[in-house]
């Protein structure tokens, strides 16, 4: 793979990063409230997913979107701008952090109730394949969200009309407090688009560079009329659901071992052995996914030490730019809102 | 240009005369397609304007009402039809959550030009689940619209309109007016889709109502006369908003209102509409607001209970001639 | 005899007015066109005015007390009493904020309402009768009283004590009115059975300006003109016959600048533009939509506002601001082929109306009404000549095919 890619594949991994730390950094000092999920340790899944999306596909997202719309292209202070429920921000302060929105981009959304984006997905897909366009949705859900019934409803009809839709699940093990084992009678995710035909595989979503790969196969699959594709990212979060989550219902040892893993045979494991990783496991694991695609680059001479610290100081500073502009913005005022809610009228005469 | 025609035959051609100018306008639900709609409203239209146009779907209400929101998010004009109001219990998360929020919540950034259509109300003897009225439940849904055609003008109209209206549309039909008959001038010119319509003038009292109380109601105005009292019978044609414009003016005539559901009386759109038109013309009123409504019981199976459970023209009269006693 | 004083509408927004301060005493005398009161509107301070000869009379309404258009706020009689000073106390006051309080209550979220509230309060005087001021919602005495029928008693000067409770123990309109129509007037018993049918507010404003309007001096001036031309150009241009006369209205008031003029007891008020009022047939009454600086804005935005104008008649949703303030006004019943020729009231605000029969031997009649206090007859004379010109040779009206097509 060329290096320009990568590179700008760990630019955007690390601007996710800064950005969700910081966004954590702004909700402890009251700049941000609400419900606010935040995506560290998943950056592999949304950096390697829409880097093999055009900017004809649609994004269908969850309530965990930030780091979705920022790698679509959303600009960060305007996303921080929404997490500030401020009249800048991409909604417009209307939707806030869990319903980013951008329709120039394409970025259809964050959905707040679980199961959502699969409606809503496969009508956009429907749309695409009646005027048989060349363009494709690309649906984002969780692994709690498999057992909702929108989720079997909408895989059914999307591979009974062939919708150019690909699914992708962020496994990161739990369903809020609730591990998958404890959820879901099959855990592998991706066993269950079998019971619609739909072709599915199970990825590192550590891995960004698979990850990618996996969703440029799945594409041409999906443009080239052969219906939906599905893909399970196994992924983790190092933070607890939410803000409000701390998390504990995890032992430890997991988290270090996830934060700190590097061994590919982890997958194998998981696969065959439902168990927590073991001690040795522990010891073998090493960097996250971001230091091992630092780790990566380098090796190739991608990028020296100096490049990387450049884009680290870039980062910072756009993402202290996008708090300075956040801060500086004005709220949105009743007849905003009311302007929104009024924004179809279209002269309409309704009395 | 002027014919009888039945209420579903109204909504067929609604459909085929916006189907026929504009090629985003699709049509999906359940047996919509090859056979031709539960009520006949889209029989034939499967086979002028093929599948991808006619869709017949699976039985997943949550999802192919929530499918016509992505697609009208992007440019299609989904009419969505709900075999029946009932359910549409499980796809109220596309509908509330949804279509009357995305608009919104994104500050104003998409349409959403979708039209559920559903039947509503009592039938004949279906039975507890397949009876209900649940228009209430949409009415508190900022975001909404809701178009009650009580007759096949209005259906024709109300439909047309909705189809080419960029907001979520919700119609609420009735499974005893898709075969009743009345007048079609396609050639009129509309009034606005949620305009209220007086049907009948009068000075003693003003009946508000919609759908198919309102015919019941008019019966009832009629037995009314030759009892000396002179009713106004004014249809709301629309829930959400409500037209109260034209209830104020002709309850600054009568002084009286009587409302007349087919809902259940506690919390029911007659409450709204009491609540709103009292707080709008109390000083003009000559007496409390009074319901006639249904009972507060699940719609029983057996023939008898079940008439006696939804307002009856004799309900009516006897709740008219009450309110203008005194 | 005693003659209440009202507080008086002194705007077209103004519902209630804030007495700033009494500038006579009660027992003082008072000629007609005396200034009273200072009143503060929602646009200035202004003067209370007396309407007839006589002295003032208590109780006095309070001063800084804001007080809704019409209320009682003190009476003129014509014998003098004994100093009523001490009644402007508590009583008054209170009565007052009652007043306050119920135009609150009745603060009307429609137009419709608003239109109504505004038009029975300020007829109040007819019926008026100083005994009680204001009644309370809540009676002492216990009376229960549907809120329509409270509203009637207050808007009738009838004592709630006073009408026959319904077979419930509730009275209701009929009982209140029944009351307020007792005693002297029209023996209704004598006749046929009947009921009793309230204006509409629409029916209320029109007959409450027409009363007000017969004070006006006006004398009549007649022409039989053309309107053929105006016709064709009309037809040519698909516009309408309405909009195209308002437009020649506007533009031989624009020359006959003294035609844009209303009369008030100090000064004659000279408008800066032309606001063509035009009678339109609506069920129940009539309405005047407006079109606004007609003799200056191009015809492609007059014809635009025109189309509105109807539209919102249609529906009927035209509001204040469509129908109030013009300075001219047009009244055509040409539609009616019967009629000849007829002449037209005055309405209030405005120096003239011009009104024209149906078409007969190629031409109409026109009628110009107008107050004789503020044009003259030679004025008319030159007024009809202008519009005569106009008729004959339309191109006056500044119409091109570009300006109407747009």
């Amino acid at each position: 793979m060329e290096s320009d890619p990568l590179r700008k594949m760990l630019h955007d991994m690390l601007l996710a990063r800064a950005f969700e730390e910081r966004a954590a950094q702004e909700y402890a000092q009251g700049n941000i409230a609400g419900f606010l999920h935040l995506y560290p340790g998943e950056e592999a899944v949304g950096v390697g997913v829409l880097h093999a999306a055009e900017p004809a596909d649609y994004i269908v997202s969850t309530y965990r979107e930030h780091v979705h719309a920022l790698v679509r292209g959303v600009p960060a202070r305007v996303v921080m701008a929404e997490l500030f429920g401020r009249k800048t921000g991409c909604s417009g302060g209307l939707g806030g952090s869990m319903h980013l929105f951008d329709a120039g981009r394409r970025f259809m959304g964050g959905y707040a109730i679980v199961g959502e984006t699969f409606p809503i997905a496969t009508g956009i897909g429907y749309a695409i394949a009646m005027r048989e366009l060349p363009e494709a949705v690309i649906c984002f859900f969780g692994d709690g969200a498999v057992n909702q019934g929108t989720f079997h409803e909408s895989l059914n009809m999307a591979a009974l009309w062939k919708l150019p839709v690909l699914f992708v699940c962020e496994n990161n093990h739990y369903q809020i407090g609730t591990e998958i084992h404890r959820h879901s009678a099959v855990a592998e995710v991706y066993k269950r688009a079998a019971a619609y035909r739909i072709p599915a595989r199970r990825i590192d979503g550590m891995d960004v560079l698979a990850v990618h790969q996996a969703s440029v196969d799945a594409l041409q699959q999906i443009r080239a009329g052969n219906g939906p594709q599905f893909l399970e990212c196994e992924t983790y979060r190092f933070r607890g659901h939410s803000m409000a989550d701390p998390g504990s219902y995890r032992p430890k040892v997991e988290l270090q071992a996830f934060e700190e893993r590097e061994d590919p045979l982890k997958i194998a494991i998981a696969e065959t052995v439902v168990a927590y990783p073991d001690a040795e496991q522990i010891a073998a694991s090493g960097a996250n996914n971001i230091e091992r695609l630092k780790a990566h680059l380098n090796e190739g001479n991608h990028l020296s030490a100096e490049q990387l610290a450049g884009i680290e100081q870039e980062i910072t500073e756009q993402v202290e730019d996008a708090v300075c502009f956040a801060g500086d913005s004005p709220e949105p005022t009743l007849a905003d809102a009311q302007a929104a809610l009024d924004c179809n009228r279209q002269g309409e005469v309704l009395l | 240009m002027n014919d009888t025609v039945y209420y579903w035959q109204a909504l067929n051609r609604a459909l085929d005369a916006e189907m026929s100018v504009d090629e985003s306008v699709i049509v999906m639900g359940e047996d919509v397609g090859l056979y031709g709609g539960s009520y006949r409203v889209t029989e034939g239209l499967y086979a002028k304007y093929g599948e991808w146009r006619l869709r017949d779907t699976p039985i997943s209400e949550g999802s192919f009402t929530g499918l016509g929101v992505g697609a009208a998010m992007v440019g299609l004009r989904p009419v969505v039809e709900i075999m029946t109001i009932n359910f549409a219990l499980l796809a109220l998360d596309a509908i509330i959550n949804m279509a009357a929020k995305i608009p919104f919540m994104s500050g104003g950034q998409f349409p959403m030009p979708l039209v559920v259509r559903m039947p509503g109300g009592v039938a004949k003897q279906l039975a507890a689940q397949h009876s209900q009225r649940l228009e209430q439940t949409l009415m508190n849904v900022p975001g909404l619209r809701i178009a009650v055609p009580a007759t096949p003008q209005d259906a024709y109209w109300q439909l047309c309109q909705a189809i080419r209206s960029d907001e979520p549309i919700i119609l609420l039909e009735h499974e005893l007016l898709y075969f009743s008959k009345g007048s079609l001038d396609v050639t009129l010119e509309a009034p606005p889709m949620h305009r209220a319509q007086v049907h009948r003038q009068g000075d003693d009292l003003t009946i508000v109502t919609y759908s198919r109380m309102l015919d019941l109601s008019l019966r009832a105005a009629e037995q009314l006369a030759e009892k000396g009292i002179s009713a106004e019978v004014v249809d709301l044609r629309s829930l959400r908003p409500i037209d109260w414009d034209t209830c104020v003016a002709s309850l600054e005539k009568t002084h009286r209102l009587l409302v007349v559901e087919e809902d259940s009386r506690f919390a029911g759109a007659g409450a709204e509409i009491a609540a709103g038109l009292t707080e709008r013309c109390f000083y003009t009123l000559d007496a409390a607001p009074q319901r006639v409504a249904a009972l507060e019981i699940p719609t029983p199976f057996n023939a008898t209970l079940e008439a006696a459970s939804i307002p009856r023209i004799a309900d009516i009269i006897a709740a008219a001639e009450n309110l203008c006693t005194n | 005899m005693q003659e209440p004083i009202l507080m008086p509408t002194l705007s077209d927004t103004m519902e209630s007015g804030k007495l700033i301060q009494w500038l006579k005493q009660p027992g003082e005398v008072v000629k007609k066109g005396d200034v009273l009161a200072e009143v503060e509107t929602d646009k200035a301070v202004m003067d209370v005015e007396a309407f007839h000869d006589g002295y003032l009379l208590g109780p006095l309404a309070a001063a800084e007390s804001d007080i809704p258009v019409g209320t009682v706020i003190g009476y003129i009689s014509d014998t003098p009493q004994k100093n009523q000073q001490a009644e402007t106390t508590a009583e008054a006051a209170a009565a007052a904020k009652e007043a306050v309080r119920e135009a609150q209550r009745a603060s009307p979220p429609s137009n419709r309402t608003t239109a109504k509230k505004k038009a029975s309060i300020q007829t109040t005087h007819p019926v008026a009768r100083p005994e009680p001021s204001v009644p309370t919602v809540t009676d002492p005495s216990g009376v229960k009283a549907s809120p329509y029928a409270r509203g009637l008693a207050h808007e009738l000067g009838v004592d709630l004590n006073q009408p026959r409770a319904g077979a419930d123990g509730v009275i209701r309109a009929s009982q209140v009115l029944a009351a307020a129509l007792a005693g002297p007037g029209p023996n209704l018993e004598a006749g046929p059975a009947y009921r009793y049918k309230l204006f509409t507010s629409m029916h209320k404003a029109v007959a409450d300006n027409m009363i007000a309007a017969v004070a006006t001096p006006t004398f009549r001036i007649n022409a039989r003109l053309p309107l053929a031309p105006l016709k064709a150009l009309a037809h040519a241009q698909q516009l309408s016959l309405t909009l195209l006369l308002a437009r020649a209205c506007a533009l031989c008031v624009q020359q006959h600048p003294n035609f844009n003029a209303v009369y008030t007891a100090r000064a004659l008020v000279v408008r800066k533009q032309v606001d063509v009022g035009i009678a339109v047939d609506v069920p129940g009454g009539l309405l005047t939509p407006v079109l606004r600086d007609a003799a200056q804005r191009p015809i492609a935005e007059l014809n635009e506002d025109w189309r509105i104008l109807r539209d919102k008649i249609k529906r009927n949703r035209l509001g204040p601001n469509d129908y109030q303030g013009a300075t001219f006004y047009l009244s055509n019943l040409g539609m009616f082929e019967q009629v000849s020729h007829f002449d037209a009231i005055v309405p209030l605000g405005a120096a003239a109306i011009l009104s024209l029969g149906a078409e007969q031997e190629v031409k109409a009649e026109f009628t110009l009404s107008c107050d004789h206090r503020v044009v003259f007859g030679a004025d008319a004379a030159r007024f009809l000549q202008t519009l005569a010109l106009l008729l004959n040779e339309p191109k006056g009206l500044g119409i091109t095919a570009t300006s109407a097509s747009s």
